[in-house]
C-alpha cells in the first residue's frame, strides 16, 4: 500500500515539473516586450537601460534562439539537475534559491511553530466545552482574524508593535528578533484556522461513546485528553498542518516584501518582474516538488499515528 | 487561503444558519454600496482635485477625499465592483470547471478518474500566487489575467469536493436504478447530484470568492496586481499608508472594506455544525 | 524536525538585547545585484567598499580619489593619471597601474557610460596610468568617477572580467554579503586615509518605501536613503530622526516623440506643456513647494539659467495654440483635426512609485486642454524598445542627469541628437554642435546658456520637477551627509553621538 501510494507521489512530481515547463514555456513565448531590454532594466536599473545595453544582454545571453529552444534545453538541464544560471545576477540559479529558501523556511518554521503553541491548544480547550465562552469568544476571534489579509495584519503588527511600543524592529533580516514580527503575522492567520479545526475535532472526539466510558472510569482530564483525545485527533491534525504549508507559501511572498524578508517569495515576485525565466522555473519547480515532498511524507505520517487509516 | 478548514459536513438540516444569515447580510451591504454608491452620489473615481487632497467629507464625496483629491466613496466602490466582479467571474469559471470535471471523473472512472486526480493534486501543489502571477504575465496584467489565474487555482476544490461526492452518490441503488432506465447524465445530475451538490459548492464558492479577493488585494499590496489609476483596494492602502498620521480615515476604508467582505463570505461558508 | 524545532526556538527568543550595540544600519531600496560594480557599484560606493580614481565633492567639482592628480595634452587626446601611493586592496595586495588599468578595461566592456566616451587604450606608465582617446573628451575624469568605474583588486574578477567578489581599497571591508537585500562590513584598518570611526556597518535593501519610512520612525536603522514624499512630512514630526534633503541633478521630465504628426511642430509641445500645472503637481505628489521651469535645478549652477523664460501653466493659451494649429474639439471634447483625435499614449514605470501617480495627473491636466492620454505604467525597459521602434507617444521619466558629476555626459547621450532616455524624432543641429565642443572641451558658460535655452524653446522633453533626495538620519549619529550625486553617504566620517 506504502508504495503505491509513494509510485503516485512520484507520477504526481513529474506532472508539477512537466506543468511548471509548459507554464513557464508559455510565459517566455507570451512576454510582452523584449526580453533583453527586461533583463537589462533589472540588471541595470532604470537609469542604465538603453538599447545598447540591451544589445550587451541579448549577445551575451543568447536570447536569439527560439524559445522552444530553450525549453529544450531547460529540460536537459533538468535532467541532469542542473536549474540553469540567472540572467539576473549571472549566479547558478541553485546558489540563489538556496540561500533564499533557507530564510523562507525559517520564516514560515518559526511561523508553524508559533501557531502551533497559539492555535491547536486554545482549540482543544474550547473542544473539551463545546458551547463554553472559551469556545464562543474564540469562535469571533478566529472568525475575525480569518478576514484580516496577511498584509494587514503585518501593518498592524508594525505599526503597533515597532512604532507605537518600540519594542521589536519593524522590518529587516539579520538579528534574531527580526523573525519575531513576521513570523507572528504568519502564525495568527494559522492558528484562527488551526484553533477551529482542533476544536471542532476534539468537540467530536469529546462526544464519542468511548471518550464518556473513559471519564466514567475515573480517568482524569488530563489523563482522558493523552490516551484518547490527541491520538484521535492526530491524523486529522497532521493533515491539516501539511495543507498550512500551501498557506503559508502564499503567505510568506506578502509577508517577506512588507518585511524586507530575502526569501523565495520575494525572490520569485522579483524574478517574474525582471523576466528572469530560470530562476521562475528553478523557484516554481522547487515549491511544487516541496509541496509533493510534504504529501508523501503525511502519507507515512497518518499511517505511523493511525495504521487503520487506509486511504482511498 | 484554501479550502483546507472547510468543514464539509454535509448539513445535517436544510436551511441557513445564524452565521450564514448574516455573512448574506454583510455581503448584501458590501454589494449595495459597490453598485449603489455611483447612484447615490455620481464621481468619477479617477477625477482628481489636488486642492483637496485629503480633505474631509462633503456633499461630492461623503467620505472625503484622497491624497490626490479623488472622491473616496467613489474609489471604494469602484475597487468593489472591481474585486467583486473578478472574484465573481473566476468562481463562476471555475465552478462550471471543477464540477464539470469532477462529475467526469466520478461518472467515468477508470483512467479518466486517475489522470484527473493527478492533474488537480499537481496543480494545487503550485502555489496559486505564482499561477496568478504568471498568468498575470502571459496576458499582461489586465482583470480578465486575473480571473483566468484565478479560475485555475480555485477549480481544484470544485472538482475534488465533486467527485467525491459524485462517487458515493453515483453508487446509490436510487441512481443505478436511473442509469438502468436509460436516462441521459443531464438527467441524473439535476435529478440526483445537484440537490446534494448546491449546499456543498455554495460553501466551497463563498470560500473561494475570499481567497480571490484576498489574492487580488495582496498582490496589489505588493504593488504586482491591478495597476494604478485603476482604484483596487490593495493597492489603495499602500497609496494611503503614508498619510496614516494624517489622515487614518482614508487608510481605515479600504481596510474595513475587505474585512467586512471577507467576513461575509467566511461566514457564508459556514454550514450547519453537527 | 526536532532539532529543528529547538533551534528556530532558540533563534526565536534570542534575548535581542543590544544586539546592534556599535553596528551602524544603512538602509536604502537598491537590492544588491551581485559583486560586480556594472550592477551594484552604486551600493559599493555608498559603502565605501571601494573607490574610484577621481571623487567629487557636493558641488560637483571633481576631487582626488585614487588618483592624486591627472593632466590632459595638449591636443586632448591623453591623459595621465598619477595613482596614489600606498594604497592596499582588502586582499592585502598593493594598488598597482596594471591593476587599475585591468579594472578599468572590465568596467569598459560592460555597458555604460564609460564605454561610451571615445578610449582607444588604457595602459599603465610605469607607475602612472594613461588613457588615450580617439578625440578630445573633456568630461573624462567625471566618467572616472561614477561607480560603474570602481577599482577592485585583480582578484575580484573571474575570467570573463565579471567581478565575483568585492575587494576595494575602501576604509570599509566586506565580512558578508547577503545578496540581494544584505551585507556587512567592517572597518578597514590598513585604509591609506583618515579611517572610519565607527567599526560596523550593515546594508539592508528594502524595497518598499513605506518599510523603509517604517523602520526609519521606529529607530530601527540609523540612515535610510530615499524617502517617499508622504513620509517626509511624516518623519520631520518624529523625535530621534532628522529628515536631510538635497536637490539633485534629476529631472522629472515627459519625453515627448517630436516625430509624431500631432507634436512635431514645437507650438505643439510648447501647448502640453502650457497645460501642466507644475506647481500643483509638485505640491501634491511630490510635497516640494515648485515645480521646474527649465531642464535643471538651480542647484546645478553651470546648467541652470537665469533669467531663461520660465515654463508657465495657462491652459487657456495652450487652447489657443492648438486652435491656431488646426485643431477642434469633438463632440466629447477632444481635439480632432482632419479626422484624427488628439490620443497620445504615457508611458511610464512603476519602479518609482511617484511615476504613476504624476503621470495620472498629468492625463487629468491634459484632458482639460482636449488631449486625450491613456497611461501605460509598465515596464522601464518599455521607453527604450518604443524609442527604438518609434512607437512612443509621450513617457514620464525621472532622468538623473548626475550618473557623472559633469551632466555633459548624460546630456551628450540623451540629446546630441538624440537616446533613449532623452529626445527622440528630434534634431537641432546647432544644438548638437554646440554640446559636442562643449564635450571636447571648448565653450563656457555662455555656450551653455545657449544651449539650454534652445532646448527650452524646442521642448524635445517637457520639464515638470525638480527633485530633492532625502533621508533620514537617527539623531544618534553625527557626520551624515545627503549627496547630491548620490555617490556617498558620508559612512566613514559618522560617529555615535555621546549622550
Amino acid at each position: 500500500m506504502i508504495w503505491r501510494a509513494l509510485g503516485y507521489r512520484a507520477a504526481q512530481a513529474g506532472v508539477v515539473a512537466f506543468l511548471v515547463g509548459v507554464l513557464t514555456f508559455l510565459m517566455m513565448q507570451a512576454l510582452p516586450g523584449d526580453m533583453a531590454f527586461r533583463i537589462a532594466a533589472g540588471r541595470y536599473g532604470y537609469d542604465m537601460v538603453t538599447a545598447d545595453a540591451a544589445a550587451a544582454v541579448r549577445a551575451e545571453l543568447g536570447l536569439d534562439r527560439p524559445a522552444w529552444a530553450a525549453f529544450m534545453v531547460w529540460l536537459g538541464d533538468l535532467g541532469r539537475l542542473d536549474l540553469g544560471v540567472s540572467v539576473i545576477s549571472g549566479r547558478p540559479v541553485w546558489d540563489e534559491i538556496r540561500h533564499q529558501m533557507g530564510a523562507s523556511l525559517h520564516l514560515a518554521g518559526a511561523a508553524l511553530l508559533l501557531s502551533a503553541l497559539i492555535g491547536p491548544p486554545l482549540g482543544i480547550l474550547a473542544g473539551l466545552r463545546a458551547g463554553g465562552w472559551l469556545d464562543r469568544g474564540l469562535l469571533v476571534l478566529s472568525s475575525g482574524l480569518r478576514a484580516v489579509p496577511q498584509f494587514l495584519m503585518g501593518l498592524i503588527l508594525i505599526v503597533l508593535v515597532s512604532i507605537q511600543l518600540s519594542w521589536l524592529p519593524a522590518a529587516g533580516h539579520g538579528r534574531a528578533e527580526h523573525i519575531i514580527l513576521p513570523a507572528l503575522t504568519l502564525a495568527l492567520g494559522l492558528a484562527a484556522v488551526s484553533a477551529r479545526m482542533a476544536r471542532d475535532a476534539m468537540a467530536g472526539v469529546a462526544a464519542r461513546p468511548f471518550y464518556a466510558f473513559g471519564r466514567w472510569k475515573g480517568l482524569s482530564e488530563g489523563q482522558m485528553l493523552r490516551r484518547h483525545g490527541l491520538r484521535n485527533i492526530g491524523v486529522a491534525m497532521v493533515t491539516f498542518l501539511s495543507l498550512q504549508f500551501v498557506m503559508l507559501v502564499e503567505g510568506v511572498v506578502v509577508v517577506e516584501s512588507i518585511f524586507g524578508w530575502p526569501g523565495i517569495g520575494h525572490a520569485l515576485v522579483h524574478a517574474i518582474f525582471g523576466r528572469d525565466v530560470p530562476m521562475v522555473q528553478g523557484t516554481a519547480l522547487l515549491l511544487g516538488l516541496g509541496f509533493v515532498a510534504l504529501n508523501a511524507l503525511t502519507d507515512l505520517l497518518t499511517r505511523l499515528i493511525d495504521p487503520r487509516e487506509i486511504r482511498a | 487561503m484554501s479550502l483546507s478548514d472547510a468543514t464539509l459536513t454535509p448539513p445535517a438540516a436544510r436551511g441557513p444558519t445564524p452565521a450564514q444569515w448574516a455573512g448574506g447580510a454583510i455581503l448584501l451591504l458590501v454589494l449595495g454600496f459597490a453598485w449603489g454608491a455611483p447612484l447615490l452620489v455620481p464621481a468619477d473615481p479617477l477625477r482628481q482635485d489636488l486642492m483637496r487632497g485629503l480633505a474631509g467629507p462633503d456633499a461630492a464625496a461623503p467620505l472625503g477625499y484622497d491624497h490626490l483629491g479623488r472622491s473616496l466613496m467613489a474609489r471604494l466602490a469602484a475597487a468593489l465592483r472591481l474585486s467583486l466582479s473578478i472574484a465573481g467571474v473566476a468562481v463562476l469559471l471555475a465552478g462550471v470547471l471543477g464540477t464539470g470535471l469532477g462529475v467526469l471523473a466520478a461518472w467515468r472512472g477508470g483512467w479518466v478518474d486517475r489522470a484527473l486526480v493527478l492533474l488537480a493534486d499537481s496543480v494545487l501543489a503550485l502555489p496559486g500566487l505564482l499561477m496568478v502571477l504568471i498568468i498575470g504575465v502571459i496576458i499582461s496584467n489586465t482583470p480578465l489575467a486575473f480571473a483566468i489565474g484565478l479560475t485555475l487555482v480555485l477549480w481544484i476544490e470544485f472538482f475534488r469536493l465533486t467527485r467525491a461526492t459524485a462517487a458515493r452518490l453515483l453508487a446509490a441503488p436510487g441512481v443505478q436504478a436511473s442509469r438502468l432506465l436509460g436516462f441521459g447524465p443531464g438527467y441524473v445530475f439535476r435529478r440526483h447530484l445537484w440537490p446534494d451538490l448546491a449546499p456543498m459548492l455554495l460553501t466551497v464558492a463563498a470560500f473561494g470568492a475570499a481567497t480571490a479577493i484576498m489574492l487580488i488585494a495582496a498582490l496589489g499590496f505588493v504593488s504586482v496586481g491591478i495597476r494604478a489609476p485603476r482604484p483596487e483596494l490593495g493597492q489603495m492602502m499602500v497609496e494611503l499608508l503614508p498619510y496614516y498620521r494624517e489622515a487614518p480615515m482614508a487608510l481605515f476604508l479600504p481596510v474595513i472594506a475587505i474585512f467586512l467582505t471577507i467576513l461575509a463570505l467566511n461566514l457564508l461558508a459556514q454550514g450547519r455544525r453537527p | 524536525m526536532r532539532p529543528f524545532l529547538t533551534l528556530t526556538l532558540a533563534t526565536l527568543f534570542a534575548s535581542p538585547a543590544l544586539a546592534t550595540e556599535g553596528v551602524l544600519d544603512v538602509v536604502a531600496p537598491f537590492e544588491i545585484k551581485g559583486a560586480d560594480p556594472s550592477t551594484s557599484g552604486n551600493i559599493m560606493i555608498k559603502m565605501e567598499l571601494a573607490e574610484t580614481l577621481v571623487n567629487a565633492d557636493p558641488d560637483g567639482r571633481l576631487t582626488s580619489g585614487l588618483a592624486t592628480e591627472w593632466q590632459v595634452a595638449d591636443d586632448g587626446l591623453s591623459w595621465l593619471f598619477r595613482l596614489r601611493p600606498g594604497v592596499t586592496f582588502h586582499d592585502g595586495t598593493p594598488l598597482t597601474a596594471q591593476a587599475v588599468a585591468d579594472a578599468l578595461a572590465h568596467a569598459r566592456a560592460k555597458p555604460g557610460l564609460l564605454d561610451t566616451a571615445p578610449i582607444t587604450a588604457i595602459a599603465p606608465e610605469g607607475e602612472d596610468l594613461r588613457i588615450t582617446l580617439s578625440q578630445p573628451f573633456a568630461p573624462l575624469p567625471a566618467f572616472l568617477s561614477e561607480y560603474r568605474a570602481l577599482i577592485y583588486a585583480p582578484a575580484a574578477y573571474d575570467a570573463q572580467g565579471n567581478a565575483t567578489q568585492v575587494i576595494g581599497t575602501g576604509p570599509y571591508r566586506l565580512t558578508r554579503m547577503q545578496e540581494p537585500l544584505r551585507l556587512e562590513a567592517e572597518r578597514f584598518d590598513g585604509y591609506w586615509g583618515q579611517p572610519a570611526r565607527i567599526a560596523q556597518v550593515t546594508y539592508q535593501a528594502v524595497g518598499r518605501a513605506e518599510t523603509r519610512a517604517l523602520l526609519a520612525e521606529s529607530g530601527d536603522a540609523d540612515y535610510v536613503f530615499n524617502l517617499d514624499p508622504a513620509s517626509v512630512a511624516r518623519l520631520s514630526g518624529v523625535a530621534g530622526v532628522e529628515v536631510l534633503s538635497v536637490p539633485v541633478p534629476r529631472s522629472l521630465l515627459v519625453k515627448v516623440n517630436a516625430g509624431h504628426p500631432a507634436l512635431s511642430d514645437p507650438q505643439a509641445r510648447r501647448a502640453l506643456s502650457l497645460a501642466i500645472d507644475r506647481q500643483g503637481l509638485a505640491q501634491a505628489i511630490l510635497r516640494y513647494p515648485t515645480g521646474a521651469d527649465q531642464l535643471f535645478p538651480p542647484s546645478v549652477a553651470d546648467w541652470h539659467v537665469e533669467g531663461l523664460e520660465p515654463l508657465a501653466h495657462d491652459p487657456e493659451a495652450a487652447r489657443a495654440i492648438l486652435a491656431d494649429l488646426g485643431w477642434q474639439p469633438g463632440p466629447d471634447g477632444i481635439l480632432t483635426r482632419d479626422g484624427e483625435r488628439f490620443a497620445l499614449t504615457l508611458t511610464t514605470y512603476p519602479d518609482r512609485p511617484e511615476l504613476p501617480l504624476s503621470a495620472a495627473v498629468i492625463q487629468q491636466m491634459l484632458a482639460q486642454i482636449g488631449v486625450e492620454v491613456t497611461i501605460d505604467s509598465t515596464n522601464s525597459s518599455e521607453i527604450p524598445v518604443r524609442h527604438a521602434d518609434g512607437t512612443l507617444d509621450l513617457a514620464l521619466l525621472a532622468r538623473n542627469f548626475a550618473l557623472v558629476p559633469d551632466p555633459i555626459g548624460t546630456i551628450l547621450t540623451d540629446y546630441a541628437p538624440g537616446g533613449d532616455w532623452g529626445a527622440m524624432g528630434w534634431q537641432n543641429d546647432a544644438f548638437t554642435a554646440l554640446i559636442r565642443d562643449l564635450a571636447a572641451g571648448q565653450g563656457g558658460q555662455d555656450q551653455r546658456d545657449q544651449a539650454m535655452a534652445m532646448l527650452q524653446a524646442d521642448l524635445p522633453v517637457i520639464p515638470v520637477a525638480w527633485y530633492q533626495q532625502t533621508a533620514a538620519v537617527s539623531t544618534g549619529v553625527s557626520g551624515a551627509v545627503i549627496d547630491p550625486f548620490e555617490r556617498t553617504i558620508g559612512l566613514s566620517q559618522m560617529d555615535w553621538v555621546q549622550p
